[in-house]
Parts: C-alpha cells; structure tokens; sequence
C-alpha cells in the first residue's frame, strides 16, 4: 500500500503534470506551426478584439442565443464547467499536498463547499451521460470513446466523494482516486479533452470572421 | 504546630506531588494529536495511542524521534521536547496560514509512516469521520 | 415521429443522378483513397485536424440547421451528423472508403448543406462545420462525383466564364435591348457599357440577362435616376456568379474572380456594386479573393443593398409614395452572416415600405432559404428534397403572414428561388419580390 500510495502520489504526478502542460503544449505549438505552413489563413484573419469579443459572449452564461435557447443545459454546463476547474485547485486537501511537497498554498474552500459542488459535478456527468443515451442528435454522434472521456472525467469526483465519506474500501478508493485524477490530466492533450486548450483558439478565430470580415456577431 | 504534624504534611504534599509528577509522565491517557493553536478544526481529531504506537514503532526510549529540540537548524540529539506544544516552536502567529502548522504535523507523522513503509498516510486514516 | 423523415431520406437516396452516378461508375476504392488523401495532405492542414479534434460530440449544432428541423429532427441532418457521415469517416478510414460511400458523401455534402454557416453559431467552438462540408465537396469534385446540374453551371463558368452559357453577343444584346425598353420609359436613359473610368462597375449574376432581364432594367433606371456614374463591361468577367466555389472548383473559381476583378481593373472603376445576389457576393467579398491570396478584395465591393442604403441615405433616389402591403424581409445568409447588412436592409425597407413584419428568427439567426450553397443548382432531382428540406421556413413565413405579412422580400436571387418554391410548394400565397422590385415601383422617376 505505502509503495502504490507513494508511486501514485509520487512519480505518477509529476508524470501526469508532464503529459499535460507538455502535451498541450506541443498540440499547441504543432497546431500553430501546421497552421503556418497550411492554413497561413488563420493568422491573417485572427483579431484580438474581434476573437475576445466573441470569447466573451460564449463564456457568459446566457450571453448567445444558443445559451438562451437551451437554459437548462447552459446552467449544467456552466456549473460543471466551472466546479471542474474550481474543486481541484482549491481543495483543502489538494493545497496540504503542495504545502507539505513545495511549501506553497493557497485560498481554499471548506470541505463541506467542495463536497456539494464534487455532488455537482458528478450529477452534470450523469445528466450528460443520459443526454447522450436519450436525445437522438447527441445519440447519433456518440462513439464509446465519448464515454470513456466521461469516465474519465467522472472518475476523480466520484473516487475523491467515496473516499472523503470514507465508504467501504476508502483506502483503496484513494488511490483509485490519485490515480484517476492523474489520468485525466493526462488525457487532456491526448483526447477530445482537448477542447479546452483548443477553445479560445477556435472561438477566436470564427469570432474574428465573423466580427472583422463579415461585420456580424457569432453569438 | 507540632513537629510531626509538620512531617505528616510534609509527606503528603510530596506523595501528592510525586503522584502528580507520575501521572504527567505516564503517558497512559495520550489517546488524540492535540495542539491548543488549531482553533477551529477542519477535519476531526487523529486518534492516537501514544503507547502502542511507541511500541509497534520502537521508539519508547528515544522521544527525541518526535519531541525533538532543533538548535541553529540542528537536531540536538540528546534533548527532547515532550513538555512542549509543538505549536510553541512551531509558531503560529496571529493571521498566519494554519497550514503551516498542518504541514508540520503531517511531515512528522506521514513523513516517517512514508519512510518506514508503515502507518496511515492517507487523509482519512488518520482523520476519521 | 421519425419514422417519416428517415423514409424521407432513404426516398432522397433514391434520386438518380447521372453526374453523381457516372462519375461513381468511373471510381474505383484505390483511386479513392489516392484522390483522397493527396488532396487532404496537399489542402488542409491546421484547422481540419483541430476542428475535428475539438468537436466533444454534444450535438449542439443540430438545432441550428434547417435541415434538421424541417427533418422532424433526425439526427443525419444535423451538421454534425452530416460531419460525420463523411469527413468523419473519411479521416477514420484515412481515405479507405468504397464508392457507395462517396456517393453518399456527395449527396449529403451538395444537397443537404447550403454551407450557410448558421451553425458556426450554435458551436460553442465556432467549428466551420460549412468548411468541413466544403472540404467533403472539393473531394467530391477531385473524384468527379458532382450533381449534374451544378456541374453544367460549374462547365458554363469554365468556358465562358459565366454561369449560365451566355455567349458575349447576347450579354451586350441584353444590355442594349434593356437600355431600349427602358427608354421608352426614361428617353435620356443609358446603359454605358465600357465605359472607362466610371465610379461604378455594375456586375449582376448571368441568370439575369438569361431570364431576369427587368432587373438590369430596373437597375438602369435606379442607376440613372439616382444619377450614378456606371458602367458593365461587353467582355467575359461581366458575371459575379460563381457555382464553381461550391462544386469544390477552386481553379475555376479562381480564374472567374481574377476575370471579374481584373475587368473592374480594366475599366478603372472605383468600385463594384453587385446586384442583389447573396452567393455571389460571398465568392467576391470572402471566398474567390482568399483563392487569389487578396485578404480582401482588391477593389472595394458593395451589395446592392448596401448600395441602395447609400442612395437613400443620401437622398439621391426619392420614394413617391411608400409601398403600401405589409412586408417581411428574408436576411440571406451571404450578405448578414455574410457582411452584417442587416441593419442597413431595415433601413432600406423601413424607407420604402409602409409597414414592415419581422420574421422569427431574424438578422444573423434567420433560417436558410436551402437554396444556396449550390443546392438549388443541382436541379430538378433534387427540387422537392430542397423544398421539403426547408419545411421550418415555411412555418416562419406563415408566422409572419399570420401577423399581417402579405410581400416577402429577398434580396438574393438564391433565397429568391427557394423562398418561391417554398411559398408555392406549401400554398402560402405571399408575394415575393426583390428590393430592387420595390424601388423601381415607388421610387420617384421624371415624367
């Protein structure tokens, strides 16, 4: 157990972290280099102002027309969205970690906060998990990879739940849930996770089309 | 006053000191990790048996494993500190982040459980619900 | 509820095509994959991969589509569906794809898209799900898999360099019986063709001197009334039209801009005003000029109904008496997601019309009249797939005839032939007409 604990806790995060900020990086920088080379378009036509201004909208809950549209799924996305990013940065339990490995912390939320929004997270996944069964056009567009990427990103929320309720089996669950988490930073670069890298990216640049080119809103 | 008296009163006050002195050395009743600058806690107490773990560790003769003394950045090796808060080195001063002294006290008990490959080192070992 | 739209598309599967079944019968898997992957490595790069990359399969885009709604919602027919069925597929098997599936790519990529780029907006990434589809096209035409009917446009473009076989003797035959009829009307009224030097190069689509010859009329008096210092030229390069940009064409594409811009050069006009054509200006303003490596046009262009804005913004064309029906206006998707003409058209009818309905949604988020993109191009085949692909249309209009709406105007000659397919088709019984229609009516003219 103290040599999968310190394996998992140890190696494998610097391992995952590695993965991630490198994989992202190199999808980055071998996105930006290809777009030189083939789609030396994309650098002519991407604007700052134009690509931000579209950003913006999108990344405002009920800031599009498509948010308006569909209320329900805008507040789920968002929250999750949000919580996903929020819980494991500023957990108590995830800053004692860096404090006692790197003697740096942070602002941190109570654990009965993160308990709430860790129930919040794995309840978007289960409503984007019957989505995907139940609607025909998200049904249709469904491969098992896009389960297996909502495992992935269910996994760590549910295991670190079990554990911190210290349900049976905690102290395996533990390290199911280091070892979860680890695989979906990991799977970031390396999965359609990678719409987060590639968002503003991708936003930017229908947003400086329409906004610079075509003097119309994208929103 | 009569002189015996005075012994009777004399003894008994040193049976009672004795007795006092013993019971704060006897570690039978240390159960719980405690430190009086946690004011509020987070997660609740760790359950502690000072005995059985000195035991099943082997260390009831060198408190210094824990209660150590550092001077000038060094362990001095034949002092220990069991009298002492581990907060009263350790300080915490008022606003300073509580994870300081967190950090501290699970260096000292994860730590070793870590290099010796035995012992709880996970959160919820230690801090039951 | 789906049972009818799936028939529906098995029915659409049905529709024999010779340009699409000959060019498959010539196709074989090797050639395919060859085809395939040379034009993938040699034309896409960057935005390809990181589209299809990004795409988390939400299905979000699919209530962006009037495809997809006027399918009772079946999912083949929303964008990303249709992404699937080709693109997808095609870089999953890394080209190894057999010739019924190229078929069906063809269909689904020519006659169930009008790459009117609405669901750019529903994406929260902003995928250029219409880039997508058109990279399915280019392979389309590489593997000479076209609808028969686009491609004759496509072969007109290509040797004539208009869309519509009109030979130089009757373009200038056009111009000059038009400038006659309308004399009868305004005796001092020109046409000046070559007439080097003047502000305005007038450029329509060649369906207009081929069967919509009132509106180079209509233009002529607008223009000499307003005063407007203009020109078309008697050469090859006089039609802005280009259906080669959506058979995938991009040679043929490249060369009509080059014509068309090069004949604006020629004559040493300011500037080209367009006549009211939504595709058109996409190929001048967006698409043809990239191919010819200007950022933007190399002479600064202007939509008919900016053009109009101006004249009445400036007072240069006089309204008599306001048109009195009440009108709804169709926003084409070239010229408002496009070019952001919206506003100025509302200006423009509010200035002409006495009473003006929206239409829900409008602007930007207006529905597709299913005709661009080329898909009215692919002909009689496919006629009553287009009209029954754009049922949600016909709701919308019969939404703004509800409240009172008896004229549809569009400015665009695909939205024109879709809408009144649609409004014949579904028996609504509204009047379609294009702006230009509406000024020469009310506009002041000397007596």
């Amino acid at each position: 157990m103290h040599d999968i604990y310190n394996f998992v806790s140890g190696p494998l995060v610097w391992v995952s972290f590695i993965i991630f900020f490198g994989g992202s990086l190199y999808r980055l920088i071998s996105m930006a280099v290809l777009a030189k080379k083939k789609d030396v378009i994309v650098y002519e036509y991407m604007s700052l102002k134009y690509g931000l201004r579209s950003i913006l909208h999108w990344i405002t809950p009920f800031g599009t027309v498509k948010w308006r549209k569909n209320p329900i799924l805008t507040i789920v996305t968002f929250t999750f969205h949000i919580c996903l990013i929020f819980i494991p940065i500023f957990l108590s339990a995830h800053i004692i970690l860096w404090k006692e490995s790197w003697d740096i912390s942070w602002w941190y939320i109570s654990d009965t906060t993160a308990d709430v929004l860790a129930v919040v997270v794995i309840a978007s996944c289960v409503f984007f998990l019957i989505r995907r069964i139940v609607l025909p056009e998200v049904k249709y567009l469904t491969s098992v990879s896009d389960y297996i990427i909502l495992a992935i990103v269910a996994a760590p929320f549910i295991t670190g739940f079990w554990t911190y309720h210290q349900w049976p089996g905690f102290k395996i669950m533990g390290i199911i849930h280091i070892l979860s988490g680890e695989i979906m930073l990991a799977a970031i670069p390396c999965t359609r996770l990678i719409h987060m890298v590639f968002f503003p990216f991708t936003r930017g640049y229908m947003g400086s089309e329409f906004g610079a080119v075509r003097h119309a809103k994208d929103w | 006053m009569g002189k015996r008296t005075l012994i009777i009163y004399m003894v008994i006050t040193l049976l009672v000191c004795i007795f006092a002195v013993m019971s704060g050395y006897s570690q039978e009743d240390v159960t719980t990790v405690e430190d009086s600058a946690f004011e509020e806690k987070m997660r609740p107490t760790v359950q502690f048996l000072h005995d059985e773990h000195n035991e099943a560790a082997e260390i009831e003769e060198e408190c210094n494993v824990c209660h150590h003394v550092y001077e000038e950045g060094k362990k001095v090796e034949d002092e220990s500190s069991e009298e002492t808060e581990c907060s009263e080195c350790h300080t915490l001063n008022k606003g300073d982040n509580p994870l300081s002294l967190v950090k501290v006290y699970h260096l000292q008990c994860k730590g070793c459980h870590q290099k010796k490959k035995a012992g709880p080192i996970m959160c919820s070992e230690c801090h039951p619900r | 509820m789906a049972e009818p739209a799936i028939k529906r598309s098995d029915e659409s599967n049905k529709i024999v095509d010779e340009g699409i079944d000959k060019g498959i019968a010539r196709l074989t898997p090797k050639k395919i994959e060859q085809v395939i992957n040379k034009v993938l490595a040699a034309e896409t790069g960057a935005r390809l991969k990181t589209y299809v990359g990004t795409c988390v399969h939400c299905g979000l885009c699919s209530e962006a589509c009037h495809y997809y709604l006027s399918h009772d919602n079946d999912p083949k027919f929303s964008p990303a569906g249709k992404v699937k069925q080709t693109i997808w597929e095609i870089l999953k098997k890394k080209g190894k794809v057999d010739q019924k599936f190229i078929r069906d790519a063809s269909r689904i990529a020519y006659t169930e898209c009008n790459l009117c780029r609405r669901c750019a907006m529903y994406c929260p990434f902003g995928i250029d799900i219409a880039y997508l589809i058109s990279i399915v096209r280019r392979l389309c035409h590489m593997l000479g898999v076209t609808p028969l009917y686009q491609q004759d446009t496509a072969h007109s473009h290509s040797a004539t360099l208009n869309q519509m076989w009109v030979k130089e003797d009757e373009w200038t035959d056009s111009l000059f019986w038009q400038e006659e009829e309308a004399q009868d009307e305004i005796p001092d009224l020109r046409i000046p063709v070559e007439k080097e030097g003047a502000e305005i190069f007038y450029s329509v689509i060649a369906p207009e001197p081929k069967f919509r010859a009132q509106l180079i009329y209509q233009a002529a008096v607008i223009m000499n009334v307003a005063g407007v210092d203009f020109t078309m030229p008697a050469t090859p390069g006089w039609d802005n039209s280009d259906l080669c940009m959506f058979t995938g064409d991009y040679e043929v594409m490249g060369r009509l801009k080059k014509a068309h811009f090069e004949t604006a050069m020629r004559l040493k006009v300011k500037r080209i005003v367009m006549g009211e054509c939504g595709h058109a200006f996409r190929s001048v303003y967006d698409v043809g000029n990239r191919w010819l490596a200007w950022k933007m046009p190399p002479i600064p262009v202007t939509h008919a109904v900016e053009f109009y804005y101006e004249l009445l913004k400036e007072g240069r064309i006089k309204i008599a008496e306001k048109y009195d029906k009440p009108v709804t206006f169709q926003d084409p998707c070239n010229i408002v997601r496009g070019r952001g003409l919206h506003d100025k058209a509302r200006y423009v009818v509010d200035a002409l019309c006495e009473e003006f309905i929206e239409m829900h949604p409008n602007r930007e988020h207006n529905y597709c009249c299913c005709a661009g993109g080329g898909v009215i191009n692919a002909g009689p085949p496919y006629k009553m797939k287009r009209i029954e692909g754009n049922k949600i249309k016909a709701e919308q209009l019969f939404a703004a005839k509800t409240r009172g709406a008896k004229v549809v105007i569009a400015p665009c000659h695909n939205c024109h032939g879709g809408l009144e397919d649609i409004i014949h088709h579904f028996g609504l019984d509204m009047e379609l007409h294009f702006l230009g229609d509406i000024i020469y009516k009310i506009m002041e003219k000397p007596v």
